[in-house]
C-alpha cells in the first residue's frame, strides 16, 4: 500500500501516521493494513478517571441538603474535567485508534451532556463499547442510558403525560433523518417509551406503572410495542441504514454525497447493522483513497491538537489550560452544543478560531515563535515583534521533540511536508516557503504546522 | 489554458448568482418579487454613512422578569414572592400597575426620555427551560423542538454581509448566533489585542504571498480566505476605531468595558452593523436579592454611559439596543428564597426613535398561569426579530428567520 493513502487512511480513521509507523505499514497491503486498523481496535477497555467520591455516594446522602447537593455536584464538574482530560490523552496516545475515532464519531451523533460524572463516564464508555459494534445494540442501549434518559426527557415521559422529545430526536437525529417520518410516528413512539427511568447509580429502571400498555399505531403498523420495538421497527427500515451509511461517508469520506457509494455501503450495512463491517469496506474501496478526497477535510479542533502529538507527542499540564484551548477552539468534549451536535467541516472556522489554529502548533510547540529567518539572513526578525507583545498565554505543557527526532530520523527536511501536510501547498506559500533559510528540522516542522494547509486532513 | 480557467471561472460566478437569485425569489413572497439585477444592487449591507446599528445584549442565565418589571399591585405577585417580592420602596412606578426594580434609576431616566420601550410576555410556544437550548432557541431563531445549527444573524450575514465585522461579537468566542451557514461574524474583546494575534510576521507573509489562481481547493481556500480577511479586518478594526476615545465615565465592570468599546466603534464609523454582547449571572436560584440587584444596577448604568457616549457623537439616533434573556424565571419563589426556571419575559428595546415608548403592552395575568406556574408568551420572539430586520436593518426577514413572522409597532 503506497504512503499515501496509508497516510489518508489513518488521518481519516485515525489521528494521523508517524514516519516509522508509515514505513512499517508501507510494505504490506492494504487489505493487511486495513485488517491491522481492525485488530489494533478489537478489544474494548473502559476509560475510567477516579471517581471513589460518588462511588459508594447514596441518594439520601446527595440530598441531605442544598449545600451537600452543590458540593457534590461541584465536584462533578471537576470531575468531568479530569475525564475530558483522560479522553484526550486516550485519543492522543491508545493504540485504539479507529475505536477512539469512532467513539468521537459517535459522541456527535447520540449528542448528550449531563452534569453527574457517573453517569457522564458511564455514557462515554457505552459510546466506546458499541464503537464499532451492532447499531441496533447500540440505540437499545443508547435508551438506557441514564444521561440520555434525562438529557432528552425520557423521565418525564409518563403513561399520562408523554414527553415527545426522544421519540422526535431518536428519528429525526440518531436513524432516519428528516422527511422519513410523521408526527403521529412521534407521539405514538412516545407512548412506547413510557416508564424508562434509572436509579440513581446509573442502572436502568422500567417502570411498570408509567408505561404505556396499550396499541401504537406506527409505520403503518401496530402492537402493544415498547421502547425496543419501536427501534426494531425503524431500523428495519432501509433508510436508516443509509441516513448512517451517509453521516459515515460525510465524515470519513468527502462532505459531498456519491450516491452509488452510499448504495454500495448501504448494501453491507443493512439488515444487520454491523459497524465494523461497513467501515472496513469502506475503507477497502478504491474510490475511498480517491485524489480528490485527500486532504480536503477541515480538522476538527481535536484532530488538530491529536495531529499535533502524532508529530511531537504533547502532555498538557494543566486541565483547565486545554480546556481553555478545547473552548477556544469551538469544541468543549462532553459539551456538544445541542443534541445536534458540532456542524463540523467550515463550521469551525471563524476569524478567532483560525487564528487560533495558526498559532498552535507554536503556542505549544516552539514558545509561540514561528520563524521567520529568510535565506541568508542572519538574525530573526521576530524579536522585534515578540518584543511588544502580551504574553498572557502561556500553556503549561511539554512537548517531547526528543521523539519527533526518532520517528523523523530517516525524513530529510525536504520530505517534510509530504509527511506534515494532507493537501499541496499553495504555489504562493510554496515560493514564501522557499525563501526561507531551513536550518533545522524543528523550526520547518513548526512552519508547516502553522499553515492553513495544516488544517487539512 | 489560463483563457479557459478564467472563463470557467465566470461561468461559475453567473451559474452561483442565478441559483442565489432562484433561491431568493422563491424564499421571498410575490409582494418582494424584483428583476435579479436590482436584487442584486440590493443584496448587500449599505455602505452609506449614518445607516442604522443594531446593539443586542444577552442576560446570561435567564433574568428574573417580574422582578425587573413590577406587577406591584397584583396580589397574587406578593403571595408567589413572600420574601423575595419586591416592597413599595424598592420600585420605581412606571404607570399605575408596573413599576420598575429600584436598580434600574438610571434606565429610567431613558424611559422618561422615551427612549425605552418594554416589551412584556416575549416568549415561544412550548417553552424549553434549560439554559443551553432556550439560548440555542433564541440564537438561532428556531422552534423549541426544531435544532438549527446555524444563528439568526449568521444568516443575516449569509444574505446580506460582505465582511465578517458586519456583525461582530464583544467576546472571546463566537456564539452561535453570529454563525451563519456559509459567513460568519468575529469576535472581538479588544481591538488592539485582536490586531496583535494577527500581527505575527510569519503567518502575515504566508496570506502576502497566497495566490488565488493556484487554489484548486475549495475548503483550503475558503481557510485562505478567512485568514486573509481576519488580518484585514484586524488593522481596519484597530486604525479605525483607535481615533476615537471616549469622555465618558463608565462604571469599573466587565459589561461596561463591552458598552466602551461597542460605543468606540461605532463612534468612529465603524462599517459594523450588529453588536452582540452579554452580561451574565442572571441564574438567580438562591438568595437572588442582592446579586439581581446588583446585576441591574450593573446593566443599567452600563446602558446609561453607552447611551451618553453615543449621544456625544450623535450616533445615539442610528442605535438600537436589544436587551432579551433565554427565558423568565418561575413566578412563585422557591424554598431557597430565589427563582427557578420559567418562560415568557420581559424585553427592552432601547433607542432614540421609537415609534411606542414606555409600556409597550400589559403583563400577563398571574392569575392564568401555564402548567409550569409561568407567565403565558403573548409575543413571539421571532415577531421582534423580524420586526428589527424589516423595520430597522431594512432587509427581508423571511430569509433570515426562514419563515414569515408578524411585524409590531414599536419602530
Amino acid at each position: 500500500m503506497n504512503k499515501k493513502e496509508i497516510q489518508h487512511l489513518y488521518w481519516r480513521a485515525g489521528f494521523g501516521i508517524n514516519p516509522k509507523h508509515l514505513e512499517f505499514l508501507s510494505s504490506k497491503t492494504r487489505k493487511e493494513v486495513v485488517a491491522d486498523l481492525f485488530f489494533q481496535s478489537k478489544e474494548y477497555a473502559p476509560l475510567l478517571i477516579d471517581t471513589s467520591d460518588f462511588d459508594t455516594l447514596t441518594y439520601e446522602q446527595f440530598t441531605k441538603s442544598k449545600k451537600i447537593q452543590r458540593a457534590y455536584i461541584k465536584n462533578s464538574r471537576d470531575k468531568i474535567k479530569e475525564l475530558n482530560h483522560a479522553w484526550v490523552d486516550a485519543i492522543l496516545y491508545s493504540d485504539s485508534v479507529l475505536r477512539e475515532k469512532m467513539t468521537l464519531f459517535w459522541a456527535n451523533h447520540f449528542a448528550c451532556q449531563d452534569k453527574m460524572i457517573m453517569y457522564v463516564q458511564k455514557y462515554n464508555n457505552t459510546l466506546r463499547e458499541h464503537a464499532l459494534g451492532n447499531f441496533r445494540d447500540f440505540v437499545k442501549a443508547i435508551s438506557r442510558e441514564p444521561s440520555m434518559i434525562e438529557y432528552l426527557d425520557l423521565k418525564q415521559n409518563k403513561k399520562d403525560t408523554p414527553n415527545e422529545n426522544f421519540a422526535r430526536e431518536l428519528m429525526e437525529l440518531f436513524t432516519l433523518g428528516v422527511g422519513n417520518y410523521t408526527e403521529k410516528d412521534i407521539k405514538e413512539s412516545a407512548k412506547a417509551f413510557t416508564g424508562y427511568n434509572y436509579d440513581f447509580e446509573g442502572s436502568f429502571e422500567f417502570n411498570d406503572n408509567q408505561h404505556n400498555n396499550e396499541f401504537k399505531y406506527v409505520f403503518g403498523k401496530a402492537g402493544r410495542y415498547d421502547g425496543d420495538d419501536i427501534i426494531d421497527i425503524i431500523l428495519d427500515q432501509k433508510t436508516s441504514a443509509e441516513f448512517i451509511c451517509k453521516k459515515l461517508y460525510r465524515y470519513f469520506v468527502n462532505n459531498q454525497i456519491n450516491q452509488s457509494h452510499i448504495d454500495e455501503m448501504t448494501q453491507v450495512f443493512y439488515p444487520n447493522y454491523n459497524i465494523e463491517s461497513v467501515l472496513h469496506f469502506m475503507f477497502s474501496q478504491d474510490w475511498f483513497y480517491s485524489e480528490e478526497h485527500i486532504g480536503n477535510k477541515i480538522k476538527s479542533p481535536i484532530e488538530l491538537i491529536a495531529g499535533i502529538s502524532q508529530v511531537t507527542p504533547l502532555s498538557f499540564k494543566n486541565t483547565d489550560q486545554l480546556i481553555r484551548i478545547e473552548r477556544m477552539l469551538g469544541q468543549i468534549l462532553f459539551y456538544p452544543p445541542n443534541v445536534a451536535g458540532w456542524k463540523g467541516g467550515k463550521n469551525w472556522i471563524d476569524s478567532n478560531t483560525l487564528m487560533l489554529r495558526l498559532k498552535l502548533p507554536s503556542i505549544l510547540l516552539s514558545n509561540a515563535k514561528i520563524a521567520t529567518n529568510k535565506k541568508g539572513e542572519f538574525y530573526d526578525s521576530f524579536n522585534a515583534y515578540k518584543k511588544g507583545k502580551a504574553t498572557n498565554t502561556q500553556f503549561k505543557t511539554s512537548s517531547n521533540w526528543l521523539a519527533f527526532k526518532s520517528n523523523y530520523q530517516n525524513v530529510s527536511t525536504k520530505e517534510l511536508p509530504q509527511y506534515i501536510l494532507q493537501c499541496s501547498i499553495n504555489k504562493g506559500t510554496q515560493d514564501y516557503l522557499e525563501t526561507l533559510s531551513i536550518n533545522n528540522k524543528q523550526d520547518y516542522c513548526v512552519q508547516l504546522m502553522s499553515l492553513p494547509e495544516y488544517q487539512m486532513c | 489554458m489560463c483563457a479557459v480557467n478564467v472563463l470557467a471561472r465566470i461561468s461559475n460566478v453567473l451559474v452561483m448568482d442565478r441559483r442565489k437569485f432562484i433561491k431568493n425569489s422563491s424564499l421571498a413572497s410575490g409582494l418582494f418579487f424584483v428583476p435579479s439585477f436590482v436584487k442584486a444592487f440590493s443584496n448587500h449591507i449599505s455602505t452609506e454613512t449614518g445607516y442604522k446599528r443594531l446593539v443586542i445584549i444577552q442576560l446570561t442565565g435567564g433574568n428574573d422578569g417580574l422582578n425587573t418589571i413590577v406587577p406591584f399591585r397584583d396580589d397574587n405577585y406578593h403571595r408567589a414572592r413572600p420574601t423575595i417580592g419586591l416592597k413599595k420602596d424598592d420600585i420605581i412606578h412606571l404607570d399605575k400597575d408596573l413599576a420598575m426594580h429600584g436598580s434600574l434609576q438610571s434606565l429610567k431616566r431613558l424611559y422618561d426620555k422615551g427612549f425605552v420601550s418594554i416589551i412584556n410576555n416575549v416568549g415561544y410556544p412550548n417553552p424549553n427551560r434549560s439554559h443551553f437550548r432556550a439560548t440555542d432557541i433564541w440564537q438561532t431563531a428556531s422552534r423549541s423542538n426544531q435544532f438549527l445549527q446555524s444563528g439568526w444573524i449568521g444568516r443575516y450575514l449569509d444574505q446580506f454581509g460582505k465582511q465578517p465585522y458586519d456583525a461582530m461579537e464583544l467576546d472571546q468566542s463566537l456564539s452561535l448566533a453570529l454563525k451563519g451557514e456559509n459567513q460568519n461574524g468575529m469576535a472581538v474583546q479588544n481591538a488592539y489585542y485582536f490586531y496583535k494575534t494577527t500581527q505575527d510576521p510569519y503567518l502575515k507573509n504566508v496570506s502576502k504571498h497566497y495566490k488565488e489562481a493556484h487554489l484548486n481547493e475549495h475548503n483550503l481556500g475558503y481557510l485562505y480566505k478567512t485568514m486573509i480577511d481576519a488580518e484585514s479586518s484586524a488593522k481596519y478594526l484597530y486604525e479605525t476605531s483607535k481615533t476615537v476615545s471616549s469622555s465618558i465615565d463608565y462604571p469599573n465592570n466587565s459589561f461596561a468595558n463591552q458598552l466602551k468599546t461597542t460605543a468606540q466603534f461605532i463612534n468612529s464609523g465603524l462599517k459594523t452593523r450588529v453588536y452582540y454582547g452579554s452580561l451574565n449571572g442572571f441564574d438567580t436560584h438562591v438568595y437572588q436579592e442582592n446579586t439581581h440587584k446588583r446585576l441591574l444596577k450593573m446593566y443599567a448604568e452600563g446602558i446609561d454611559a453607552f447611551v451618553k457616549d453615543l449621544q456625544s457623537k450623535d450616533t445615539f439616533k442610528d442605535t438600537l439596543i436589544l436587551t432579551f434573556s433565554e427565558f423568565g424565571r418561575r413566578v412563585q419563589q422557591n424554598s431557597g428564597h430565589g427563582t427557578d426556571h420559567g418562560s415568557a419575559n420581559s424585553l427592552f428595546v432601547i433607542g432614540g426613535n421609537l415609534k411606542k415608548p414606555g409600556v409597550y403592552n400589559n403583563l400577563a395575568s398571574l392569575s392564568d398561569l401555564d402548567n409550569n406556574g409561568d407567565l403565558k408568551f403573548e409575543i413571539d420572539f421571532r415577531d421582534i426579530y423580524a420586526t428589527v430586520l424589516n423595520k430597522w436593518l431594512d432587509v427581508n426577514h423571511e430569509t433570515v428567520l426562514l419563515n414569515k413572522f408578524n411585524q409590531l409597532n414599536f419602530i
